[in-house]
């Protein structure tokens, strides 16, 4: 088997990158760590960039009617899940379409084509299209779609979405409520939320108030004047080692400070949201991390805070692992393993974090 | 003192009758809210006036629902969401668009056309409603905002 060595690792450079950038020896000691026997599948996964993934925003048209639209621009589109048939990957587009089988073309069976037929999109294609620019879908990466398939936001719910923009998932929420019930969408930062204001008009998501506070304030005052939810998405702040495919730059960024500051505000804005959540109600915590600090830690510290929230155990259509019940002396209750860890190389996606909670009183 | 203002029933009517002219549409799904002296956005949400007021006491309000429509003089025009968003409902002074006419449309051209029409004009191409033109003598003016614009290869 290969190994890897820790101190003398060779910079990452993704095709088409102008910048390449080592992992720092203590972050890959932890991942190495983390990941055991897997870790050699893992840096290798991360040479690779991330597929083009989007969500049919169904709020404005149809996985089928966008899929035939796709079609016709020569795309070549998967649809990973059957049952979310919103999600689709962009394999690309065909080239030299007039060189193709007529009957291929004919029957849309763009399945008949060869893989080497099909050429990369153009950097930004995904985003210059006019199905893009008329809101028809949303370019988002898979890992990214899951926290909402774990909420399973519904029509007429009250729900907070406490972190969000750019607004990927409060779009994905809006679709799943059909536009009716209320999101409540904020973000501490006024220059994130003209983006999420944007994102959130270009996919027509009206059922959505967009509100400018810090999370944990904002929890503070809805609780003091007595807003509850159905729902809660805490898709927190985090030091992001889940998106090095896509953004690289994170390498450079990391550091064992920011992980431990940013857990202390992870469980803040955890305990916060949990003081709205109606009986009953649900709060999925995400990241899109692999630190056990930012994720099982914070799951831990929230469980033994209140007694009456509960783990739930969540169903993915994707390959999930357990969350870890021991890291770096600490041990934590034994039910964090019911949450999510998805790795880049299990799925060929994004690395991320999933928790779910409910109130039971 | 609050920026933005959602309409009382009686309010809604009148911007309701100026779309019903212009239109055809006979009724906005939603609470419609004025920010400022001519912007109007959609809220379809189940929160009441009540309590969105409520909610202004824990925190700014940047924004409710979408912008979906702007009061220019005595008429509506309908930004690309609006006219998706009532396009069922929307029954005259429609121009349709060939598939040369809507590229140069979505690109944020004005179209050189004589349509024998003045006014606001919802823009169609296919299925796709793309906003609103505004027609003159020779030409119909383009208000595609710019994050929404095609743009040409190499741009």
């Amino acid at each position: 088997m290969k190994t890897y060595e820790i101190q003398n690792h060779a910079p990452i450079r993704l095709p088409n990158a102008s910048r390449s950038f080592s992992p720092k020896p203590l972050f890959l000691e932890r991942m190495k760590k983390l990941l055991g026997k897997d870790f050699y599948e893992y840096m290798e996964i991360l040479k690779k960039p991330v597929a083009n993934s989007i969500r049919c925003n169904t709020l404005k048209i149809s996985p089928e009617e966008l899929l035939k639209r796709l079609k016709s621009k020569h795309w070549s589109i998967n649809q990973p899940f059957k049952d979310y048939k919103e999600i689709m990957i962009v394999k690309g587009k065909i080239a030299n379409i007039e060189k193709l089988n007529d009957f291929a073309i004919k029957n849309s069976f763009r399945e008949l084509v060869d893989e080497d037929e099909i050429i990369d999109l153009e950097p930004g294609e995904l985003g210059r299209s006019i199905e893009h620019l008329l809101g028809y879908y949303y370019v988002q990466e898979i890992a990214s779609m899951l926290p909402i398939l774990a909420l399973k936001p519904g029509p007429g719910e009250i729900v907070l979405d406490i972190a969000a923009a750019p607004g990927s998932k409060t779009t994905q929420i809006a679709a799943a409520m059909k536009n009716t019930g209320t999101i409540i969408a904020n973000d501490v930062s006024l220059k994130r939320l003209k983006i999420l204001a944007s994102n959130m008009e270009r996919c027509g998501a009206t059922n959505t108030i967009i509100t400018k506070k810090d999370g944990i304030a904002l929890c503070k005052r809805l609780k003091e004047n007595g807003f509850l939810f159905d729902k809660i998405l805490l898709d927190a702040p985090c030091s992001g080692e889940g998106t090095l495919r896509s953004s690289p730059i994170t390498y450079q960024m990391w550091n064992p400070n920011t992980i431990r500051y940013l857990s202390k505000l992870q469980k803040g804005l955890l305990a916060s949201a949990l003081e709205i959540l109606k009986p009953k109600g649900e709060i999925v915590y995400s990241t899109c991390t692999h630190a056990p600090e930012e994720n099982e830690e914070v799951v831990d510290f929230v469980l033994k805070e209140f007694p009456d929230v509960k783990i739930e155990a969540i169903k993915l259509p994707i390959k999930c692992r357990p969350g870890i019940t021991e890291w770096q002396n600490k041990n934590y209750d034994k039910k964090v393993e019911k949450s999510c860890r998805i790795y880049p190389q299990d799925n060929d996606t994004e690395g991320f974090f999933i928790a779910k909670l409910r109130r039971i009183k | 003192m609050r920026f933005i203002k959602i309409l009382n029933q009686q309010e809604k009517k009148e911007i309701e009758r100026g779309l019903q002219q212009q239109f055809g549409v006979d009724f906005v799904p939603g609470l419609i809210v004025k920010r400022g002296e001519e912007r109007l956005f959609l809220f379809s949400g189940s929160f009441s006036e009540k309590d969105i007021e409520h909610l202004e006491r824990c925190t700014f309000i940047e924004r409710i629902g979408i912008y979906f429509a702007k009061i220019i003089g005595n008429d509506i025009r309908l930004s690309i969401e609006g006219s998706q968003i009532l396009k069922d409902q929307i029954k005259k002074n429609i121009f349709f668009l060939d598939s040369k006419q809507a590229e140069e449309w979505m690109m944020g051209r004005e179209l050189l056309i004589k349509t024998g029409k003045h006014g606001f004009l919802i823009m169609k191409y296919g299925e796709d409603f793309l906003g609103t033109g505004k027609a003159s003598e020779e030409k119909i003016g383009n208000f595609i905002p710019k994050n929404r614009r095609l743009k040409e290869r190499g741009q």
